[in-house]
């Protein structure tokens, strides 16, 4: 849906592409959030604070959970690389903006909100049946043990920008 | 998951959460200079397509390395080849093996095939616009996601 309207350059896709290998792996490396929090290189690298426009207006965020995907550069060391993010972003009841990494906390399938038919108002992660309330906190009685990450955000100029996806408190 | 450490050492721990194995077929040539550049293409593309895949079910699929072979080689030898793979490969409890591919020739030794066969029809026509290409993949992902999905819903009734 929303990476239809994203304009890509084709040097964008070039390096999407041929940047393959890399992109492979950093994208391993990004599927560990606890990695990210306690790698002080890691940390570094993706400096704290830097936040994305990820093209979308506030004004259109409604209570519904919607997908956005955004790309961040990465460096690892000496390596550069282009990696692919996602959130789950909607307003809570009290009008917040929230943010969900979709990343499931078991070991890391991307979970969709009422991605099973079965399981209406929940987040649903294909690979074991993770389920999440729309808050992100995991239900009990399904493998994920800790809630979805949440991302930092911050609104300019009407647009939504958002930061490093951070581990909850422990729950 | 992928066949790195990191990956590994997980998998080491959660194994009885990884029944799937997902084994790229990716041919390659370069003697016939008129389809170079329409079979890289194509190679980068799924490519892509399997970084993606693999990211939106990583915690259930293990990501096998991907399978070279020379494009016009006899796929009876081949198969030879992919079999012992395998051998080595079932040595973890893999429930279900998807054999990926976007070379149509593999469609006729499908049977013989140990695991599922999904073909790919990536052309590079639509090269001309990558961020056609892009959602293009993505499409693809979201289907072929679907497709094992299924395949992991039959088994558990
Ligand atoms: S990876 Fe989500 S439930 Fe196992």
């Amino acid at each position: 849906m929303s990476e239809g309207k994203q304009p890509v350059s084709r040097r964008q896709f070039l390096n999407y592409t041929l940047t393959g290998v890399g992109g492979f792996m950093a994208a391993g490396l990004m599927v560990s959030p606890l990695r990210m929090a306690i790698d002080p290189v890691l940390q570094e690298s993706s400096a704290a604070g830097d936040f994305t426009n990820v093209k979308l207006a506030v004004e259109d965020i409604t209570d519904e959970p919607q997908r956005v995907d955004w790309e961040i550069e990465q460096v690892d060391g000496w390596y550069e690389s282009k990696v692919g993010k996602s959130a789950w972003v909607y307003k809570d009841e009290n009008g917040d903006i929230v943010a969900l990494s979709p990343i499931c906390k078991h070991l890391g399938c991307v979970v969709s909100w009422e991605g099973s038919d079965d399981h209406p108002d929940k987040f649903y992660c294909p690979c074991h049946d993770g389920l999440y309330y729309k808050d992100g906190m995991n239900v009990p009685g399904t493998p994920p043990t800790a809630g979805l990450d949440i991302y930092e955000h911050k609104v300019e100029n009407g647009m939504l920008f958002l930061g490093k996806a951070q581990p909850r408190e422990e729950a | 998951m992928k066949w790195i450490k990191k990956d590994l050492q997980q998998f080491i721990q959660a194994k009885e959460y990884v029944d799937t194995a997902v084994v790229p077929l990716l041919p390659f040539q370069l003697s016939n200079d008129a389809k170079l550049d329409k079979d890289a293409f194509q190679s980068e593309a799924l490519t892509v397509f399997l970084r993606e895949l693999e990211k939106e079910l990583t915690g259930r699929v293990m990501l096998i390395p991907e399978y070279h072979y020379v494009k016009t080689a006899d796929k009876e030898a081949e198969l030879d080849r992919i079999r012992n793979w395998m051998n080595d490969i079932q040595a973890q409890p893999f429930h279900h093996v998807f054999f990926i591919t976007s070379d149509s020739s593999w469609k006729k030794h499908e049977q013989a095939l140990p695991g599922t066969m999904i073909w790919l029809p990536i052309t590079s026509d639509e090269s001309a616009d990558p961020g056609r290409m892009q959602s293009i993949i993505r499409e693809h992902v979201q289907q072929v996601s679907e497709l094992i999905r299924s395949y992991w819903k039959d088994s558990k009734t």
